[in-house]
């Protein structure tokens, strides 16, 4: 049993909320500065129905930092104006945490994911699921993530995708 | 059948928009076509590769269990015990090789075969295990893409698909010796016809990225197959050529052995949609929820043959590239949705592209002209049974 470390476990938080704050905000420079800038970093989405059975596949699957910084580009520059826009309120909590070695934290938690498409201003939701995060406590004391895994108990989408979730 | 009436515009491409909202209409284009003369793919055999693999899937609120007995042998059951009619299996794949429904232990094989049930002795006199199996619909495969029709009179398989069996073919991998890479699904707010109507067919013009990625297409055939309106794409590949605004263009690159077979699509009537792009293979098995919801489940694939490096490279690209997330696409599932918005409003939906005379009906297309889906729209007119104005 690790001791509870209350300095860590804020700063674990703190990383939770300034990702679900940048997708909330849509802002996609401020996603990826969550990330490490190690190349290996990587944001792979998918239906745990997949990864259940065997199955790699996913609704984003972003296994390097070039592939992040190319999702920035799609939301940003290349799909500009041709989608209904929709807010999102991502509602995160940290599950469980362990150290894997001296500059490498796992960590799981729970979302839930509401959309409200400013078309038709009705709120439901888009996806519940956890986070499997792989957390890199960098030289100046920052945490950034090396992979997050969303992991999505919808099986089924109840709409198409613009943002990660 | 029950008449309903709609009056079809004089022009061939020109289609009501009501044809996409009305609930009279919805209620029976399931008569007439889901449960009517056509064949709906529902499933690929490499989705289910071992002895006892199985895979459920609902067509238009069927429940359907397509399961792979010990010998190999994959066979398509209606979900639901041949007792009562409990839905029989509730996951939506797994490996299994006898299926026991919970309500009164009746238990099949993969066969489709009672094969026990509790207490039979105080059943009718005379009952016989042997009567009980589990109801089939009628189903057939063609290179391993499994068919259903809930009509006795439909056609043969091979005739309801006709000169699409070459591209269908070719975009099976040439043999039909795929591996499953995952899913996709998704419910999109449109109409079935609505999302059939746009997803495969080319709208450059939409897609941002054909031009950011300096992406040239548009040179390739489109052409009409059997009097079902089934459409088929067929073109070399377009290789984006110059330098791109991706730094991983990983997504975009072709990794196969022969360009000349780089793109394909298959469209078959009602509602499936295939595609081969680059190196994505990618069956879409879609069955409409109501008027208003089609579901979509896309299905990826690699080939039996190709290398670890390869399967990593088509599972990367399959899931950025296609698919209602996708780099190319995400701007279609958009459009499924904004169309059947649209398609509340009085009128008709008006064709252009491609279109030369619109008294005339034609079957072969450039590979960006809209009016490929016309030959279809002609066929779902007269199965619907609606009259053409008079011109």
């Amino acid at each position: 049993m690790m001791q509870t470390d209350t300095t860590l476990e804020s700063a674990l938080d703190a990383l939770l909320m300034a990702d679900a704050s940048a997708l909330d905000s849509k802002d996609m420079m401020g996603w990826l500065a969550n990330y490490s800038e190690e190349d290996e970093a990587s944001y792979i989405c998918r239906a745990a129905e997949n990864s259940e059975n065997g199955l790699a596949l996913g609704f984003m699957y972003d296994d390097c930092r070039s592939r992040l910084e190319d999702r920035v580009t799609f939301v940003n520059d290349i799909w500009v104006g041709t989608f209904q826009d929709y807010r999102t309120r991502h509602f995160v909590q940290r599950v469980a945490y362990q150290r894997a070695d001296a500059s490498t934290i796992s960590m799981r938690s729970n979302f839930s994911l509401f959309m409200t498409p400013t078309d038709s201003g009705i709120t439901q939701v888009l996806a519940a699921g956890q986070y499997l995060d792989t957390i890199r406590l960098e030289k100046a004391g920052a945490l950034k993530l090396l992979s997050r895994r969303a992991e999505l108990d919808t099986s089924v989408l109840p709409r198409y995708l613009v943002y990660p979730i | 059948m029950t008449e309903i009436g709609l009056t079809w515009p004089k022009n061939f491409n020109e289609v009501p928009k009501a044809a996409f909202t009305r609930k009279d209409i919805y209620a029976e284009e399931m008569k007439r076509i889901f449960f009517g003369q056509e064949w709906h793919p529902v499933a690929h055999e490499s989705e289910l590769p071992n002895p006892g693999d199985f895979k459920t899937f609902r067509l238009a609120g069927v429940p359907l269990l397509i399961a792979r007995d010990r010998e190999g042998v994959v066979r398509v059951f209606y979900n639901a015990c041949s007792h009562r009619g409990n839905q029989l299996e509730t996951a939506v794949m797994g490996n299994k090789t006898e299926f026991e429904c919970p309500y009164h232990r009746w238990l099949f094989d993969a066969k489709g075969d009672l094969v026990g049930c509790p207490n039979h002795r105080d059943f009718l006199p005379g009952f016989d295990k042997s009567d009980y199996p589990l109801a089939q619909p009628r189903f057939d495969s063609f290179y391993g893409l499994i068919f259903v029709t809930l009509s006795a009179e439909t056609e043969t398989l091979t005739e309801f698909l006709g000169d699409s069996q070459n591209s269908l073919r070719e975009l099976l991998g040439g043999d039909g010796r795929l591996k499953l890479l995952g899913y996709q699904k998704v419910r999109y707010d449109s109409n079935w016809k609505s999302y059939t109507d746009n997803d495969g067919y080319h709208a450059p013009l939409l897609h941002q990225a054909f031009k950011l990625l300096n992406w040239q297409g548009g040179k390739g055939r489109q052409f009409a197959a059997t009097k079902h309106g089934h459409v088929c794409f067929e073109s070399a590949l377009s290789v984006v050529s110059g330098p791109t605004v991706l730094k991983d263009d990983s997504l975009i690159a072709f990794k196969g052995q022969d360009p000349a077979v780089g793109s394909r699509i298959v469209m078959l009537f009602p509602t499936f949609v295939s595609t081969k792009h680059l190196d994505v293979i990618n069956l879409r098995f879609a069955t409409p929820i109501d008027e208003e919801t089609v579901e979509v489940h896309y299905a990826y694939f690699a080939h039996q043959d190709d290398d670890e490096d390869m399967v990593l490279h088509r599972l990367r690209q399959s899931s950025n590239l296609l698919g209602p997330c996708g780099l190319i696409s995400m701007e279609d599932a958009s459009i499924f949705h904004r169309i059947h918005i649209g398609n509340h409003t009085p009128g008709n939906a008006i064709f252009q592209k491609g279109v030369h005379d619109q008294s005339k009906l034609e079957s072969e297309f450039l590979q960006n002209d809209e009016s490929g889906n016309l030959p279809r729209w002609e066929y779902y007119r007269s199965v619907m049974g609606f009259e053409r104005a008079e011109a």
